[in-house]
């Protein structure tokens, strides 16, 4: 097992976002992680990747306790995440940003980086990567926020929403690079609103509302679940 | 052919006290002490952390280095680096905690740090010569105007240097990321504290030495004076009016106002500061990312 959360709970005062989650990743699989709106999906995403730390309960990874670990050194670890709202460093070219994570994360020296980098790019196939950011269009964007994780040479991806605001086309290829990045031996999250990405890509589904946990396995029978369809539609009158 | 050019300017700088006059040299010495705070204060904010606290570091060299002449006879040379050691220490100590805050919180603190500094000067009489401040015998190199050109521009080339390998090296692709998002920074492995906290000290090191030369320069520190805002507010104008988040525009900043600041002392004695302020507000008006910033933007606008 990649990853293993013990009863992670987390409160902003009185609101808590995750309640008690005992989620796992096994190696190499595609999890998907789906709920409605405020299930607490991005808040999960950022207690594993440190970006705040939990009120409650443990997280392991690759049986270490990293519960208190800093994000940086997570990411040094191999735990890289993408950023739902993308968040690309605006200073910086395409290109750049990508160095940076190879910088940091790997421990490159520059030199080192900018190939790694430069692998990247055409590995995600972000064309004319020496641009500024606001040439970049929303698809080019979003293959940054990968291309940047993937310079954290990451065990473990978490891909927050990377389908939303693109087209038909362009999320038939982001689903054909998220397919040829598990062939890199990489464990993937993907979290995500569009219900048939997660039928093509995931082996397995946690489905999160209010909180909790309240319905795991293969796609099908959780699309089926009728506590699932409850959180997403609402009670039957 | 760059680093040629290069060398030749500074070469032409070591020698300009062979054709100027010494007014000319007294002014360079001032602008580039000017322009070494500047350059400090810019290499901070190229983190995103903007430190009201240059003034305190720069009086705090200035009175580590007299002391060290004056109590325990050492070299004034060799003092100006117990200044930069000394700045660098209190900075370690006090960036620990400072470096937690961010934006006007971090401001304002370092701001209250300058002014606790000058309180310490004040009081601690037996040490620092209290309200009275202290006078050392002579100034450094008995007070040689040329030897002390040369001393001021090899600090200043040295602090322009540093300020360059800043940009040249994996060290900007960390502070420019901290200061872009500091999230998406540490999720890429970067080691945000650890970074500030280097940059915190470097700097105050940079402006312990600073103060150090000026205080060496005329034999003696103050209270009020040492610790004036002007060693704040001029070096900040500097870098604004120049262009922040580069080597350049600091330095063209501080050529400019400490030129255009000689020339209105001149012309009019009392009130050249509203002219001074006068270009600054006009600069932050009309030239947003100063003389250097717009210059560089209008040239990536037509490629």
């Amino acid at each position: 097992m990649l990853l293993r959360t013990e009863k992670l709970t987390k409160s902003f005062g009185g609101l808590i976002a995750v309640k008690s989650v005992d989620l796992k990743v096994n190696q190499g699989e595609i999890l998907g992680i789906i709920g409605p709106n405020g299930a607490g999906k991005t808040t999960l995403t950022n207690l594993i990747s440190g970006v705040f730390y939990p009120t409650e309960g443990r997280i392991h990874f690759e049986d270490k306790d990293i519960t208190f670990v800093p994000a940086h050194l997570r990411a040094r670890m191999g735990i890289a995440r993408t950023f739902q709202l993308v968040r690309p460093l605006r200073d910086f070219t395409a290109f750049e940003n990508v160095v940076v994570s190879c910088l940091f994360a790997r421990g490159e020296s520059l030199r080192e980086a900018r190939k790694s980098a430069r692998k990247i790019c055409e590995l995600v196939e972000l064309d004319q990567p020496e641009r500024r950011l606001d040439r970049l269009t929303v698809f080019e964007l979003k293959k940054l926020e990968i291309a940047r994780a993937l310079g954290c040479q990451p065990k473990l991806l978490i891909l927050d929403e990377v389908m939303a605001g693109l087209n038909f086309e362009e999320m038939q290829r982001m689903i054909q690079l998220v397919k040829s990045l598990r062939e890199k031996q990489i464990t993937i999250c993907v979290i995500e609103h569009v219900m048939s990405v997660i039928s093509q890509l995931t082996d397995r589904v946690v489905v999160l509302d209010r909180g909790e946990i309240i319905a795991e396995g293969p796609y099908e029978k959780v699309a089926h679940d009728p506590k699932v369809i409850t959180a997403y539609l609402g009670e039957e009158a | 052919m760059k680093y040629f050019m290069i060398a030749i300017v500074c070469v032409l700088c070591f020698l300009l006290p062979f054709f100027v006059g010494a007014y000319l040299i007294h002014v360079l010495t001032s602008i580039m002490i000017f322009l070494s705070l500047a350059l400090s204060w810019d290499m901070m904010l190229r983190t995103g952390q903007l430190s009201f606290g240059i003034a305190g570091f720069f009086g705090l060299g200035a009175y580590a280095s007299i002391i060290a002449v004056d109590d325990f006879s050492i070299d004034p040379l060799w003092s100006i680096l117990v200044a930069a050691g000394f700045a660098a220490l209190i900075a370690l100590a006090l960036g620990w905690i400072v470096l937690r805050l961010r934006e006007i919180y971090f401001a304002i603190t370092t701001l209250a740090l300058s002014s606790v500094f000058m309180i310490f000067a004040r009081n601690l009489s037996d040490l620092t010569g209290g309200s009275a401040g202290k006078v050392l015998y002579e100034s450094i190199f008995k007070g040689d105007s040329i030897k002390i050109y040369w001393l001021v521009l090899s600090v200043a080339l040295t602090v322009i240097l540093v300020s360059e390998l800043f940009q040249r090296t994996r060290i900007r692709f960390a502070i420019n990321a901290i200061r872009d998002d500091e999230i998406a920074a540490k999720c890429s492995g970067v080691n945000i504290f650890k970074y500030l906290l280097f940059v915190f000290v470097l700097t105050s090191a940079i402006q312990g030495a600073v103060g150090a030369l000026y205080a060496q320069q005329y034999a003696f520190v103050e209270p009020e004076s040492t610790f004036s805002a002007n060693f704040l507010l001029l070096p900040m104008s500097m870098a604004l009016v120049g262009g922040i988040y580069s080597s350049l525009g600091p330095i063209i900043g501080a050529v400019v106002l400490g030129l255009a600041s000689e020339y209105l002392k001149l012309i009019m004695p009392y009130g050249h500061l509203i002219i001074y302020g006068l270009i600054l507000v006009l600069t932050i008006m009309f030239l947003p990312r100063g003389i250097y910033g717009t210059v560089v933007n209008r040239i990536a606008a037509k490629r």
